[in-house]
């Protein structure tokens, strides 16, 4: 990568926001990986290659849930964003299925959801 | 658009309610044809506990607490199918938190850079640089009122600017990542989820003091967070937002990660210093402060990790809208890793002011089991247990001292019944114990002296005389100690014993553990009466120190027993007494 200057910073902030993909995120602090984020990250990945999904699958740090961890953030164009919680891969498998594909919530691993963008950010972004 | 109803039983009972709720609800939804429409979700979390069944409606964002199958009809024709809010329900989500720091901690890629710039990363950097003002950014933190976030609180600005008022050729930034208090990993999470924020803020510091150099000094212990540290660094050197000419400017700075060796007391700075430069980790008198004598005889600001995540925010954002959150002399958020016998352990940043019980009952959702919270310990083995009574206070770093305890880095472990607090002092102490490096003899002798008094209390050896004894020698240690491991290292026994002397009275009077911890002041054994011999205690036992047989029934061999309670666990009958 070129060395930025501040034009830069813009035009990469710009280029992050015209993006509209879905995408998954996977708590993989060591809260999480001690609770097996990394096995339902490649579950994530492998289904999602699987089943030709056009969706990111991301790795991220800690949301502060560690008690649910892994901890799973989906969002799907049209429903809310979600946190799955105490995922494993057999959940990770459904989430695919159900979420992503089938576009339904799923029962009993919901752990919290997001409605606005900065939900709890103290205004920032 | 399709509604969707999430639904949970909030309250702490063995029964979850909510199947049949949502059963209930879909049968009434089918008779109007309406279940097409909506979508009902069991949660499994809705951070609110004790409003019995709670449900929250999307896309109006409507949150009702304590309802009924009585209103159910009312929900669907008022929410459902007229948008309306059902006022008498809604339930006031109390306590919410307030994410500065741990921004982008969950919400970004860590290894990509990308993903932080996208988020308003480094723009404050660039600003800075560009106005080329560290007078202003001093100017903007003193507003701000950001005081260190490690513990002692001492004002951030002030700090920086006495560093930037020594003229010599070369300085140093240190960015503490040393966190070893017991159950806390704020710091942890920070430069695991988030590593460039750290950067950015120990990039700024260098500016402002006028330091070509910074190190990350974070614990081997860490190592994922080495790892990503390790690779930001990279990707900042490759992206020219570290080495030379940051953003076109003339500013040069350099970083680097040192490797903490497992000493507690290294997170002090003059030994983290000590360490840095390849000596042994002892920590030194002071003054000379690091400000004006640090690192090789420099310079040199050191700096919690969570305090340089604060400062691209207040840059940004002004150190008004920082100082608009908080109290009067603690502003800005803090973050709190609340384990323990909570419900729902994990990291929580909250606006300074918050109450104790907020954090604990409203975001942790309180004990688990049923039982009740005793006491919560903050600021790790520096810091001191603070009793239910006084859960109203809000945090801050002068209130919390007010109440014999500190605020520290930010852990905080939660009690229930079951702890005792004679136990807790000495699993503190023991930490010191074993953390101290042995340089001054308060800490060196007093700590041992005072664990040896806390043990023969715990094993029913103590008498009343003890308790004088402990106060006298924590009172010695906190005066004559070097550093702030020795002086703050009697804290926990203080403030167990001024809260619960009457817990401590009843070791060395009646000889007896009112929370049935301290192994020595009590036994288990078999009711034989309401033993059914199963076996099932025999088969659990690590101790082998059950024997029997089908036949005879049990015994259990106190002299072998470890006192870990799993017979008592597993026996189904209850047979096992506890006394």
């Amino acid at each position: 990568m070129n060395r930025l200057k501040k034009e830069d910073l813009n035009r990469i902030k710009e280029e992050y926001g015209k993006r509209k993909k879905d995408w998954i995120k996977v708590g993989c602090s060591t809260c999480g990986i001690a609770a097996g984020a990394q096995e339902v990250f490649e579950t994530l990945c492998r289904e999602v290659k699987e089943h030709h999904l056009d969706i990111d699958v991301k790795k991220c740090g800690c949301a502060g849930m560690c008690y649910a961890e892994p901890l799973v953030e989906v969002n799907v164009e049209g429903m809310p964003r979600v946190f799955y919680g105490k995922v494993t891969s057999e959940t990770a498998d459904k989430i695919i299925e159900k979420h992503v594909r089938g576009k339904m919530l799923m029962d009993d691993h919901i752990y919290d959801l997001k409605v606005h963008q900065s939900d709890g950010e103290a205004g920032l972004l | 658009m399709i509604k969707r109803i999430f639904i949970r039983d909030t309250n702490s009972s063995s029964v979850d309610k909510a199947r049949d709720f949502c059963n209930a609800f879909r049968n009434q939804l089918r008779e109007r044809q309406m279940d097409e429409k909506v979508q009902l979700i069991r949660a499994a979390d809705m951070g609110v506990y004790n409003q019995g069944i709670v449900m929250r409606i999307l896309p109006d964002d409507f949150l009702y607490g304590q309802v009924e199958e009585k209103d159910i009809p009312r929900i669907i024709a008022e929410t459902v199918c007229g948008g309306k809010c059902v006022c008498d329900l809604v339930c006031h989500h109390a306590a919410k938190q307030c994410r500065i720091v741990l921004r982008n901690c969950g919400a970004v890629d860590p290894e990509s850079i990308e993903d932080y710039i996208a988020r308003d990363g480094y723009q404050a950097l660039a600003k800075v640089l560009e106005q080329n003002d560290p007078e202003k950014v001093l100017a903007e933190l003193k507003v701000s009122g950001l005081r260190g976030r490690g513990g002692a609180g001492y004002p951030t600005w002030l700090k920086w600017n006495l560093a930037r008022n020594v003229k010599v050729n070369q300085k140093y930034v240190i960015c503490n990542g040393d966190e070893g208090d017991p159950g806390a990993y704020m710091d942890r999470s920070v430069l695991e989820g988030d590593p460039y924020s750290v950067i950015e803020g120990l990039t700024i510091a260098g500016f402002v003091t006028g330091a070509s150099k910074g190190y990350f000094y974070i614990r081997a212990e860490y190592p994922l967070a080495i790892e990503r540290v390790q690779k930001a660094l990279d990707r900042a050197y490759a992206c020219g937002l570290l080495g030379e000419n940051i953003f076109g400017s003339t500013f040069r700075f350099d970083a680097e990660i040192r490797l903490g060796a497992g000493a507690f007391v290294c997170g002090e700075e003059t030994a983290l210093i000590a360490s840095i430069e390849g000596k042994r980790g002892y920590p030194r008198p002071r003054p000379p402060y690091p400000s004006t004598q640090g690192l090789w005889g420099k310079p040199t600001v050191i700096n919690n990790v969570e305090t340089l995540a604060n400062i691209s925010p207040i840059l940004l954002k002004g150190g008004k809208w920082f100082s608009g959150i908080g109290t009067e002399t603690s502003k800005g958020t803090k973050v709190f890793a609340v384990t323990g016998k909570v419900k729902n352990s994990g990291l929580v940043e909250v606006p300074m002011g918050t109450s104790i019980r907020e954090i604990v009952f409203d975001i942790g959702g309180g004990a688990g089991g049923g039982k009740k919270v005793k006491a919560v310990q903050t600021g790790g083995p520096s810091g001191g247990v603070i009793p239910e009574d006084f859960f109203n206070t809000p945090v801050g770093y002068e209130n919390l001292q007010k109440i014999g305890s500190i605020m520290g880095s930010g852990g905080m472990i939660v009690m229930d019944e079951s702890d005792c607090m004679v136990d807790i002092a000495k699993f503190y102490l023991r930490f010191c114990v074993d953390e101290s490096c042995g340089k001054c003899a308060p800490c060196r002798i007093g700590g041992t002296q005072l664990l040896n008094l806390l043990e023969k209390i715990s094993d029913g050896k103590g008498n009343e005389e003890h308790l004088p004894a402990l106060r006298r020698i924590s009172f010695a240690m906190q005066k004559a100690s070097l550093c702030g491991l020795g002086q703050t290292a009697p804290n926990p026994v203080l403030s167990t014993l001024n809260y619960f002397e009457e817990e401590y009275r009843t070791h060395v009077i009646e000889k007896r553990c009112p929370a049935k911890k301290c192994g020595k002041l009590f036994r288990y054994s078999i009711i034989q009466d309401k033993c059914k011999r199963c076996g099932l205690c025999v088969r659990n036992c690590p101790s082998d120190a059950i024997s029997g047989n089908r036949e005879k029934g049990y015994v259990i061999d106190e002299a072998k027993c470890s006192r870990c309670g799993l017979c008592l666990e597993t026996c189904k009958p209850n047979a096992i007494l506890r006394g």
